[in-house]
């Protein structure tokens, strides 16, 4: 397979859990600009983890996530409380916070006569798990995919579960949740901690993939980026999210000649979308017509 | 739901397990780039050595690519294969950015050994300078 094929592919499935995971943010009704956030911590500690302290992979991106996820709900703890815009802004000020830390936060150790580690802004570099252990860049698409399918299997059996219907409902009222019982605050937390863990898979596959992640990776772009997805794809099934990823990365990236004006273009195409069907190409009437095509088929 | 969950699971554990393999001498890379004659594209010249020998590295298969460190994701350009140079672990590469700024040259290196090189580089907008450092050059 050609190199930039994987290396494309390899992007939308890496980007895919930061979409993942700022979707389920929506259905609990909640903007975060602050994904990137997750997904630079699991990056780090996934890092360390398998570069500096020599853990194997899957625990190390197993410890990556679970740190981004126990991130979230410390943030979600306080920021919670507030709601709407405030919210979006304490997730937002929270990411440019972690941003900023890693900008200097140094740790390093000497491996092999090198220093290997987080240098402040300078990064770091040398997180070499794959090339140390002769995986292939195909290999690694494959692994990065069977998560993804993993993951997508998690949200599908959410999504018909009580817990999912508790989210659906929290996101489109959550007064009336409240009315029904429903501890909001207690269940939005529990539904950032999983968006954590969500991001923090992908920020672990990614900084494997790259060897190299800097603070400046994880500015308020990426964090825009991965909302934007969920509003284009669609809030109706945790497949919207991924068309957005592939509308973006995969449909623009191949259109070479508008390469330069990309940025330009996918933000037109969100305000576009976001006029005509501000739930995103695949939003629940859109989920329920398909269902009731397919039900109609197979009856 | 029991199916579904039964067929999450054999999916889940579908996965390969990384295989463990002996490792090769590290490499190591300088580069420098110099503006063609045409908008945003440059001409680089790299020198592959082992990191520790630091004996040229020939015959070697690289490929270079590059990512905006502030745009992940967003701005990337298409890998190209480098030629041998005229000295020994010598490459040269023909990239065309998609804007100026600073740029993170992906070296993927295979045959005698495996590696990625990550090279850090500003292309100016002025007279279409370039300044640099990588990570193994600092040194």
């Amino acid at each position: 397979m050609d190199d930039h094929l994987v290396g494309v592919l390899s992007n939308i499935g890496m980007i895919s859990f930061i979409a993942l995971s700022a979707y389920l943010l929506l259905i609990v009704g909640e903007i975060s600009f602050g994904q990137q956030a997750f997904f630079a911590i699991s990056a780090y500690a996934s890092g360390i983890a398998t570069a500096m302290w020599g853990w194997d992979f899957w625990p190390g991106l197993a410890w990556g996530a679970a740190v981004a996820a126990a991130a979230a709900v410390l943030v979600g703890i306080p920021t919670l409380r507030i709601r709407g815009l405030y919210f979006s802004i304490a997730t937002l000020a929270f990411a440019e916070m972690v941003r900023l830390v890693f900008e200097v936060f140094k740790y390093q150790v000497e491996i092999d006569g090198e220093m290997v580690g987080p240098d402040g802004s300078d990064g770091f570099r040398d997180i070499r798990y794959i090339f140390e252990n002769d995986i292939t860049a195909v290999e690694y698409m494959l692994m990065i995919y069977g998560l993804l399918a993993a993951v997508l299997c998690a949200f599908f059996l959410l999504e018909r579960s009580r817990l999912g219907s508790i989210f659906r409902m929290i996101g489109q009222d959550p007064v009336l949740a409240q009315m029904q019982g429903i501890d909001v605050t207690a269940y939005k937390i529990l539904a950032l901690g999983m968006a954590g863990l969500v991001a923090g898979i992908g920020g672990g596959l990614y900084a494997h993939l790259t060897t190299f992640v800097e603070p400046k990776i994880f500015n308020v772009m990426l964090g825009v980026h991965s909302l934007a997805y969920g509003l284009i794809g669609g809030l109706g099934t945790a497949f919207g999210p991924l068309i957005g990823v592939a509308i973006d990365i995969g449909f623009l990236e191949s259109i070479r000649a508008i390469s330069g004006y990309r940025m330009i273009a996918f933000g037109g195409l969100v305000a576009v979308l976001l006029i005509f069907r501000p739930r995103g190409l695949l939003d629940e009437a859109a989920v329920n017509w398909i269902r009731l095509r397919l039900r109609r088929r197979h009856a | 739901m029991v199916s579904r969950a039964f067929a999450c699971l054999v999916l889940a554990s579908a996965m390969a397990w990384p295989s463990a393999a002996a490792a090769a001498e590290r490499a190591k890379a300088q580069v420098a780039c110099a503006p063609t004659g045409k908008k945003l594209v440059y001409e680089c010249e790299i020198v592959l050595m082992g990191r520790k020998s630091g004996a040229p590295l020939q015959g070697a298969k690289l490929v270079v690519g590059a990512d905006m460190p502030s745009m992940p994701l967003a701005h990337n350009v298409r890998p190209v294969t480098a030629a041998p140079g005229g000295k020994p672990g010598m490459y040269t590469a023909t990239i065309e950015l998609e804007m100026h700024g600073e740029w993170a040259l992906k070296l993927d290196v295979s045959g005698p050994t495996r590696d990625r090189l990550i090279h850090k580089m500003h292309f100016g907008a002025a007279k279409g300078a370039t300044t640099g450092h990588g990570h193994h050059m600092k040194k």
